[in-house]
């Protein structure tokens, strides 16, 4: 039980990061990255194959999955940012697509859909296994309050008011000399590299990622932990992400209670409570449970 | 030239659905990413019928009626008390919406590939060229359906107050069109059309549970390339992907033909961003 709880606040620690890359995209920004599974994936590869082929630390396989994520990102941005929301969307959702392709085809690269193999983890020698888990879970943890840290200052400064101001309307800041095309870039890129972060912590910790752990419902977690913890809002962003896995992994206990279906059954009665529980929100409660708080400007006397 | 055929009738798979969705873009303008698993939907439908022993004709009939319905209900539940919303949130309810339908076919059929029963009749030659009766029945279906809501939204009164409800819904509501009735309409249309499309999936290749977001970018991309709003242009849109497809398919590398609709996408917007689509990017 208490090894079922490390594993499920690791992945927490993982969906929680993804959450607060597509709160800077979606939440501030208002870009519709609906391939975040795509930005998920190239981290967790771009890493394994830094680690593993090439042999280097796992810091240096965490930074290179950072700067491929970071520059998959502008050039999907660059093709797509000008466009207004369902555009982007559609587009990110084919490159998520096209890089799932990828990765189930460049066996030479990838291995395939028989699974690529990562030794390194994110341990000091010498622990055993119940502390290597427990030792995992600190470091993901770290790195996230890190990254809450940075994005959350990030969100405030003028930076993320800047965002905002062009998710709200971007004419305002265009006529105030801003660089309106920049600043989306700049959002994305930021966005799909910390993406690519999680996707590197996750492949270091599952440590056999297959094509088939990047799908788009992965994206719907995403996005459902967004929406539902309030998007516009970093501490939204997490408890969304919390919630979502507590439901996500909660569902897991009505197994034995259905033990007539089977897993496939069971698996996919779990994705039709989640994307129905999403409808709901957005219809019944769209701004989150944390809904973002925006500065007034003081009233006039 | 058996390139042109394999074109043609992965062209004659899309179109339909393209139409649907286009027709679904125009009189609400949200992008409905469900149009995927609406025609996984209705090829479970026809394959139902017809593994209950009944000929394939009924089946693709049902399918038809299937995909009106559950577009209908899904509009009701689901999109109906959103209007009004942007076009990102719709986008995002539609992608949910993918994943339940998916799931629930997922969760009656389990993930088994299957196939419509048959007969095993050998491919017809004629000029050095080789048909399947499947295709040929393929491209005759999707031909005439093509050509018959074209038709429909020319010729008929339904087509031209859909069109007029499509370009201003309160001008329309004003001369005395009864709005919501002519939406469901189109919405019966749409449906119709996936629940088609679906069964020409069938048809040619095999049906199979997770086959929604394979099939939901080429089609989507068919109708932005196609322009769009304009059936006809969907329709062409799709002969475009559907040759796109082959020619990947012939020189380049068969696993890739799933990142054509996306590459096409991306194409168009880095020609012209602005596009094909003109002026309805400029709505938020």
């Amino acid at each position: 039980m208490d090894a079922y709880l490390v594993a499920i606040l690791t992945t927490a620690a993982v969906y929680v990061i993804l959450a607060m890359a597509l709160n800077i995209q979606f939440g501030l920004t208002g870009l519709m990255n609906f391939g975040v599974v795509g930005f998920y994936g190239v981290g967790a590869y771009t890493s394994g194959i830094v680690t593993e082929t090439l042999g280097q630390p796992i810091l240096i396989g965490m930074a290179a999955a950072l700067a491929v994520g970071g520059i998959a990102g502008a050039l999907v941005s660059l093709l797509s940012v000008r466009l207004s929301g369902d555009f982007l969307a559609i587009v990110t959702l084919g490159f998520a697509e096209t890089m799932r392709l990828v990765f189930n085809n460049e066996d030479w690269l990838t291995r395939g859909p028989r699974g690529f193999l990562i030794m390194t983890r994110p341990v000091i020698d010498g622990l055993g296994r119940e502390a290597s888990a427990w030792f995992i879970l600190g470091v993901f943890v770290l790195v996230a309050v890190l990254a809450f840290v940075l994005l959350n200052r990030l969100a405030g400064a003028p930076f993320g008011r800047v965002l905002r101001s062009i998710r709200e309307d971007d004419l305002v800041p265009a006529t105030l000399g801003k660089n309106v095309l920049a600043y989306r870039v700049q959002a994305f890129m930021l966005g799909s590299a910390v993406m690519a972060l999680a996707g590197s912590l996750y492949a270091h910790y599952v440590q056999t990622i297959t094509p088939d752990n990047f799908t788009t419902q992965i994206a719907v977690l995403v996005w459902m932990s967004l929406i539902v913890g309030g998007a516009g809002n970093m501490k939204g962003a997490v408890l969304g992400a919390l919630v979502v896995t507590a439901i996500y992994e909660g569902t897991r206990f009505l197994a034995p209670l259905l033990d007539f279906l089977t897993p496939t059954q069971i698996s996919a009665l779990r994705f039709i409570i989640i994307g129905t529980l999403l409808i709901a929100v957005v219809r019944f409660r769209p701004e989150g449970l944390l809904p973002e708080r925006t500065r007034r400007p003081r009233q006039a006397a | 030239m058996q390139l042109l055929i394999n074109a043609i009738a992965s062209a004659a798979i899309l179109a339909p659905a393209a139409i649907g969705f286009t027709l679904i873009f125009t009189l609400f303008r949200y992008t409905n990413f469900a149009v995927g698993a609406f025609m996984t939907t209705g090829a479970f439908a026809a394959w139902g019928m017809n593994a209950l022993g009944l000929p394939i004709w009924t089946g693709g009939i049902f399918a038809v009626l299937f995909g009106a319905a559950l577009l209908l209900l899904s509009d009701r539940l689901v999109f109906a008390p959103l209007r009004g919303r942007s076009g990102g949130t719709l986008l995002l309810v539609s992608i949910a919406l993918s994943v339940i339908l998916d799931n629930v076919i997922r969760f009656a059929f389990g993930t088994q590939i299957r196939a419509f029963d048959l007969p095993l009749v050998p491919p017809l030659t004629f000029a050095g060229l080789r048909f399947t009766p499947e295709t040929l029945w393929v491209i005759g279906i999707s031909v005439v359906a093509t050509l018959a809501v074209g038709a429909l939204l020319t010729f008929t009164r339904l087509g031209r107050a859909l069109r007029a409800v499509a370009d201003n819904p309160s001008l329309a509501s004003i001369r005395g069109l009864p709005v919501p009735r002519i939406e469901a309409a189109g919405i019966l249309l749409a449906g119709a059309l996936f629940g088609l499309s679906g069964t020409l999936v069938g048809l040619d290749l095999a049906i199979e549970p997770n086959l929604s977001l394979a099939l939901a970018i080429p089609v989507i991309a068919a109708a932005i390339v196609g322009g769009l709003g304009s059936p006809l242009g969907a329709a062409l849109g799709a002969v475009i992907i559907g040759l796109a497809e082959e020619l990947t398919v012939a020189f380049l590398s068969a696993p890739y033909k799933g990142a054509v609709g996306f590459v096409v996408i991306a194409i168009v917007l880095l020609v012209r961003p602005q596009g094909l689509l003109g002026r309805i990017v400029e709505r938020k």
